[in-house]
């Protein structure tokens, strides 16, 4: 059994009188340990995937599992629960809280979960020992998205889950970031799962599901993935 | 173009509501609570104003001390500008009413135009007669017809008084003089417009001070030539103008400064229309006067006459009593000369007649002696017989006796010789002679033997018998001659006796018709004595009686004399009083200075100072939520801004699109807001003033004065728009290109907290993001702080307010005042009388009591003009503690208080602006509640705590200093029992003990303070809500823009896992902390305010409790909370609203 599971996984908005289809029979799966890169243009169903795959939404009909665990299905409560243990998740605009230093950031997420990695230690694996006192307004764009997966990696979750990480950063900065990405699964073993629309990004994955029209059009893995340093776009 | 931004503005409008609403709201609050609150002033005014117009009560009102009659009326109406005039007569009694003794107002009412008054709404009695003025509302019962009959003013405690009756006691005049009827029965309920507060219908000089009742009675119930007290007058035009506006009192004034000026001219004529009266009167005393004196003067002269005629009596009786003693003395004279005459007469007889016994007592004597011869002859001539007698007679007996028996003897012995013879003849025997023979010598022996004659033969005895015989004969014989001539001396001498007994006799006889002759003479005279002297005893008795007469004669026409004279002086006094006669007072006085009146219209300008503090908190918070509404609004529209300016809109257009916002959320508002507060509030505060004032309620809608509602209004637009423009013009500065960049967040700062190592480093994260989200809003925090700040200062104040009057109650019934009773006795009860009364409180249990003269006066000093107190003069100061405690209010020290002490209450320091040391002067005061005299200059010696009443006491001497005559301490403060039947029971019994006039049992002054002062809780209850509305309208509005703007945070706390709960708390936390702190300032702002409250509110005659109780800090401060805590639970679904997709949303 697969670490993540979607088995026909549908999700139907009502938009007033019409039922929009953003999901209609999604089926992958992503093994442990992998990095998998969910691609696919605007309006595929990419963070729909996302949302329901973080707890964020529950799906129409279709199962979600992971590590075994059925996600489709939980109550508010529960999905909450499975949010704040098993998943971490890096948002494209970093979405840290102004108000909190870089460590307050990180322990804002680490205080709440029941078995923590140290804020400190997380923080300077992510290369920020130095600026772990500064408030993120004092950081620049790639500080405060490594803030951001310092903050999600604290948690110790199952699961990262990172939302178009370089979208708001310049290309060297957008790198930097998602080799901090591929370091993590590559040295951690954490499974991490990228959502992005760039292609380019493919190229790193250990897995990359191709998504169109909310289906999972392909999922390929692949044998030798480029390090990221090397990926271009 | 111009319809698609008005479009975009009207769609805006849409996509806020909640925005708009909150500057709607607090735009509403500000105008309306403040044009609300002003119009509560004014409204009241004009409710007054309807009930005046609508009742005609009077503009102004003429009083003379000396009153008035019909001539002094028209001379009155006729004054310029007075409408209408209507004489009116007022007295105040103290009367009697079941039990208890109450002072009564009584006015005549016109009866005839009240029964044909209609009420036409609450407020308007219509009448055809324009000159009945002061037109009472009947409330229930029927209106006055009879004489004694009469309508009483409402009592809540006595909600059907028909029936009942008053006995009028006494009065400020002699009740002979003002009423025909010494009692009024109840027949009906009257509200009257002169007494609109129901509080207090004003003071009296009798029973404790002010009037308990009014009452209105039919004219006839007064008394035929009492004068007319007072005359009530309407003025032209004044009832077009609202009474106490300015023009209305220029108007009235007008007319009042006329009226002063004619006073003199009143003032004259009526007293020459007392004068002529009295004259007439003292004219009819003279005469009448006169006619008593010459008619006494006869009367007088009659009895002099009388008296004249009996002394003359006397004179003569007397003449003639003397007459008649001259005759009696000489009547004695010739008594006594014949008496001795007479005596010497007699006397010369009686010597004769003397020396005639004298002879024969000689003759006597001689006589005497030849029988005494014959005697001792004759005894011795019979011794030789032995015969042994005494005297001649005796021997003559003895010798008859002795010839007797010798005849005898001889018979027998011839008889027996004649036998003895025959014997020897017959021949008998000598035997029988010789026994014959021997018996004749026996006997013969027995004759012969005693006369010694020796008798041997018988025969021969005879013969010696015969001349024993012979010889006894002839002594016999010898002895008989001479005592014959004896007996013949005797027979001369008792012959010559004879005579001269006879003469004697005759002398004698003279002597006792001599002496009969004198008694009857003697007799006479003694009848003329007695004649004469009862005669004098007559005379003296008239004598005496004539000078008593003559006496009491003199003592009745010194009486008369002094009765006409006293009755002289009185009149001449009446003359003199009458020639001294002053013009009377006239007293012009508007309504102003009737005291229902002027106690509403102080009432309502207290609600204008109220309304001018209030408010501004309002227009604050309604400033600081328009500006960070706006502010929040302007950022929002960041990139529109942005837009519209890159499209070529100006910096204006693009402002006004907000000002446009702001102006018709604030106008919308605003119009709200007046349109209705403007009818609540002063809804609400004249219906709470309405349980105290008879003023009505005003039918709704009330009217909105333009002026305030366009203060209000542009105070409340104006303030949101200059805070929106504020918020416009940093974000309109900046250029296009900035403006469509996204937003930089505000950056995180560390603040002064952090600086705190210790404290800072074991806060929470959560903790230590909502510390540093606190300072990082400044503006949020401050309008928040203020909000709820204001919020809190509304509740305090109200629960102060509640506070402070209740403590009026509370503190000065028990810690001050220990005594629960008063009884007050009348100005004529002696001291006896007092203490009689206080006995008999003493026998029914009552504790603590303490004699008190307490005094209705004014006091006055350089700062105050005088205003009335009670003057209490305890009789001992050392009992004094049992009925008061003197303390000072700030420090609770004992104040003490001896006979020379003059101590003020705290309030009526304030009022007079005096202090321990400074002087200030008692006046007393007359009836129109002046001022009058130089009144005396007391120093204070001390200032104590008290709520009720202005009162001063002075100690004893004190008060005797000041030259006042000693006082009957006439009031007794005492304890009783405090059941209802208790009080009942005593006041009963007090009823009918001498002089007592009044009794006051404190809980019922409690009750009516209640009463009066429940419309405050009104007012509270007010403030409440007006506390919850803004705290409503201020959280709601933070904590929904707080939301708003953080709604990507919140969404990734929830992404980040955070359960409902935490993320309430994250974000509520600090909303609480902002409540706590706007909190703990609203007690500190609250306590300012109310004690500004405290202070325009209260009324001269009581002082408000100064501190606001420890539960009302708690109550505001646990409400605010709570109100905080509504609102955020009213918030929570917004939170759990936010979707966690938003986090995903790029920043914009």
């Amino acid at each position: 059994m697969a670490f993540v599971e979607f088995r026909d996984v549908c999700k139907l908005y009502q938009m007033g009188s019409v039922e929009v289809r953003a999901v209609d029979g999604m089926t992958f799966d992503i093994e442990r340990g992998e990095l998998c890169v969910i691609v696919g243009p605007s309006g595929a169903g990419k963070t729909t995937v996302l949302n329901m795959l973080g707890g964020m939404d529950s799906c129409t009909s279709g199962t979600i599992t992971l590590d075994g665990t059925a996600v489709s299905g939980l109550s508010e409560r529960e999905l909450t629960q499975y949010r704040r243990h098993q998943i971490g998740f890096v948002f494209q605009f970093y979405n840290l809280v102004q108000n909190l230093t870089a460590l307050e950031n990180v322990e804002l997420a680490s205080q709440i979960c029941r078995d923590p990695l140290p804020a400190t230690q997380v923080l300077s694996e992510v290369g920020l020992a130095n600026r772990m006192d500064n408030f993120p307004a004092q950081l620049s764009g790639g500080e405060q998205q490594r803030v951001a997966i310092a903050r999600a990696l604290a948690k110790n979750p199952k699961l990262l889950l990172c939302d178009e990480p370089t979208g708001a950063l310049d290309y060297r900065t957008g790198k930097q970031i998602l080799q901090l990405l591929q370091d993590t699964c590559r040295q951690q073993g954490r499974t991490v799962a990228i959502v992005t629309h760039n292609s380019a990004f493919t190229q790193m994955a250990d897995r990359v599901i191709r998504i169109r029209e909310g289906r999972a059009q392909s999922v390929e893995t692949n044998g030798h993935p480029l390090d990221a340093s090397g990926v271009e776009w | 173009m111009r319809s698609a931004f008005l479009k975009e503005i009207l769609r805006s409008v849409r996509g806020s509501l909640g925005r708009f609403l909150a500057i709607m709201g607090i735009a509403a609050l500000g105008c309306g609570f403040f044009a609300g609150l002003k119009l509560c002033g004014p409204e009241m005014r004009r409710a007054g104003d309807l009930l005046y117009d609508g009742c005609d009560l009077y503009d102004l009102r003429v009083i003379s001390s000396q009153g008035w009659d019909s001539a002094d009326v028209d001379r009155i109406a006729a004054a310029n500008g007075v409408d209408a005039a209507m004489p009116s007569r007022t007295a105040d009694v103290v009367a009697r009413v079941g039990k208890q003794q109450v002072a009564v107002r009584v006015s005549s009412l016109d009866v005839d135009a009240a029964a044909a008054s209609s009420q036409a709404s609450d407020y308007e009695v219509d009448s055809d007669d324009p000159f009945y003025l002061n037109r009472p509302k009947l409330l229930s019962g029927r209106w006055p017809q009879a004489s004694g009959e009469c309508v009483v003013s409402a009592d809540p405690t006595d909600p059907s008084p028909e029936g009942e009756r008053l006995e009028l006691l006494y009065g400020t005049q002699d009740l002979g003089k003002v009423f025909s009827v010494t009692e009024l029965e109840v027949v009906g309920v009257i509200a009257s417009p002169v007494y609109p507060y129901t509080g207090s219908y004003g003071s009296t000089t009798l029973g404790s001070g002010s009037i308990d009742r009014y009452v209105n009675v039919a004219p006839q119930t007064f008394a035929a030539d009492f004068p007319y007290t007072e005359v009530y007058l309407t003025v032209e035009g004044a009832s077009s103008l609202e009474s106490g506006s300015d023009e209305y009192e220029a108007l009235v004034t007008k007319t009042k400064k006329r009226l002063q000026a004619m006073a003199d001219d009143l003032a004259q004529a009526r007293l020459a229309d007392i004068k002529a009266k009295a004259q007439e009167q003292i004219d009819a005393a003279q005469a009448e006067l006169d006619d008593r004196s010459a008619d006494a003067r006869e009367k007088l002269d009659v009895a002099q006459a009388k008296l004249d005629m009996a002394a003359e009596q006397i004179e003569s009786s007397q003449t003639e009593l003397a007459d008649g003693e001259a005759a009696q003395s000489q009547g004695k004279t010739q008594l006594d000369q014949g008496r001795a005459q007479a005596e010497a007469q007699l006397a010369a007889a009686q010597a004769r007649i003397d020396s005639g016994k004298a002879q024969l007592a000689d003759k006597g004597a001689q006589l005497d002696a030849a029988q005494s011869q014959l005697d001792s002859e004759a005894a011795a001539q019979l011794s030789s017989h032995g015969v042994s007698v005494a005297n001649a007679s005796e021997a003559q007996t003895a010798l008859r006796l002795a010839i007797g028996v010798l005849d005898q003897g001889r018979q027998r012995l011839a008889d027996l010789k004649a036998q003895i013879d025959a014997a020897r003849a017959e021949g008998k025997t000598d035997e029988e002679l010789a026994a014959l023979l021997e018996e004749l010598r026996a006997q013969a022996a027995a004759l012969l033997e005693p006369y010694g004659i020796e008798v041997i033969d018988g025969e021969t005895a005879l013969a010696k018998l015969d001349a024993l015989r012979q010889e006894l004969d002839s002594a016999l014989k010898g002895l008989e001659s001479a005592q014959a001539r004896i007996d013949a001396g005797r027979e001369q001498l008792a012959q010559a006796q004879a005579t001269l007994d006879a003469a004697q006799d005759a002398l004698d006889d003279q002597s006792v018709s001599a002496e009969i002759r004198l008694s009857v003479a003697q007799a006479k005279l003694d009848v003329a004595q007695g004649t004469l002297d009862s005669g004098r005893s007559r005379l003296e008795s008239a004598q005496s009686s004539y000078e008593d007469g003559a006496r009491q004669l003199e003592d009745s026409r010194a009486d008369a004399e002094r009765q006409l004279q006293e009755a002289q002086a009185r009149i001449d006094e009446a003359q003199r009083q009458v020639d001294d006669l002053e013009a009377p007072q006239v007293y012009v006085l508007d309504r102003t200075q009737n005291e229902g009146v002027a106690t509403y219209d102080a009432d309502t300008r207290r609600m204008d100072s109220i309304a001018a503090v209030f408010p501004l908190v309002f227009f604050l918070v309604a400033a600081l939520v328009s500006l960070t509404t706006m502010t929040r609004m302007v950022e929002d529209d960041r990139v529109l801004i942005g837009t519209f300016k890159a499209l070529g809109y100006s910096t204006g257009r693009i402002a006004s699109k907000y000002l446009l916002y702001a102006a018709m959320a604030s106008v919308s508002g605003a119009v709200f807001g007046i349109a209705l507060l403007t009818q609540v509030l002063p809804r609400i505060v004249t219906f709470a003033y309405s349980i105290i004032y008879v003023v009505p309620l005003a039918p709704l809608p009330l009217p909105i004065d333009p002026g305030i509602a366009l203060v209000s209004g542009g105070i409340g637009v104006g303030v949101t728009l200059i805070a929106t423009w504020a918020a416009v013009v940093s974000s309109l500065t900046s250029t296009p290109a900035v403006l469509l960049l996204p937003r930089v967040p505000k950056a995180g700062k560390r603040i002064l907290l952090e600086r705190l190592g210790p404290l800072w480093s074991r806060m929470s994260f959560s903790w230590k993001v909502t510390c540093r989200n606190l300072f990082r809003y400044k503006r949020r925090l401050l309008m928040t702080v203020v909000g709820i700040a204001g919020c809190t200062a509304l509740l305090l104040t109200g629960f102060g307010l509640h506070d402070s009057i209740w403590d009026i109650i509370d503190r000065q019934y028990g810690p001050i005042v220990h005594y629960n009773t008063t009884v007050s006795l009348d100005d004529s009860a002696t001291s006896a009388d007092v203490e009689a009364v206080a006995a008999y409180l003493g026998q029914e249990g009552a504790t603590g009591t303490v004699r008190v003269q307490s005094e209705n006066l004014q006091a006055g000093s350089s700062l105050h003009a005088p205003l009335r107190v009670s003057v209490a003069v305890p009789m001992s100061s050392d009992e004094l503690p049992q009925a008061l405690t003197f303390k000072d209010r700030l420090s609770q020290d004992p104040v003490t208080f001896d006979d020379d002490s003059v101590v003020l209450t705290e309030k009526t320091a304030k009022l007079l602006g005096v202090g321990v040391g400074n002087t200030f002067r008692l006046y007393d005061q007359d009836d129109v509640g002046n001022a009058v005299g130089e009144g005396h200059e007391l120093t204070v010696t001390g200032i104590v705590e008290n709520y009720v009443g202005n009162v001063v006491y002075v100690g004893r001497e004190a008060w005797a200093a000041m030259g006042s005559e000693d006082p009957v301490f006439q009031t007794l403060y005492t304890n009783v029992g405090s059941s209802e039947g208790e009080r009942e029971a005593l006041s009963s019994a007090l009823a009918s003990q001498d002089h007592v006039s009044t009794v006051v049992f404190t809980d019922e002054t409690i009750n009516m303070y209640r009463n009066a002062l429940s419309a405050v809780n009104m007012v509270v209850v007010v403030l409440i809500v007006s506390a919850a509305a803004l705290a409503f309208i201020v959280l709601y509005n933070l904590t929904n823009i707080n939301v708003s703007e953080r709604i990507r945070e919140i969404a990734s706390l929830k992404v980040l896992g955070f359960t409902r709960h935490e993320v309430h708390a994250y974000i509520f936390r600090e909303m609480v902390i902002l409540a706590l702190l706007g909190d703990i300032l609203g007690l500190v702002l609250g306590t300012w305010l109310e004690t500004f409250v405290v202070t325009t509110a209260e009324v001269d005659y009581v002082m408000f409790g100064r501190l606001i109780h420890a539960p009302s800090y708690g109550y505001s401060f646990a409400l605010t909370l709570v109100f905080t805590v509504l609102v955020l639970l009213f918030m929570r679904p917004k939170l759990d609203r936010v979707n966690m997709v938003e986090s995903l949303k790029s920043v914009d």
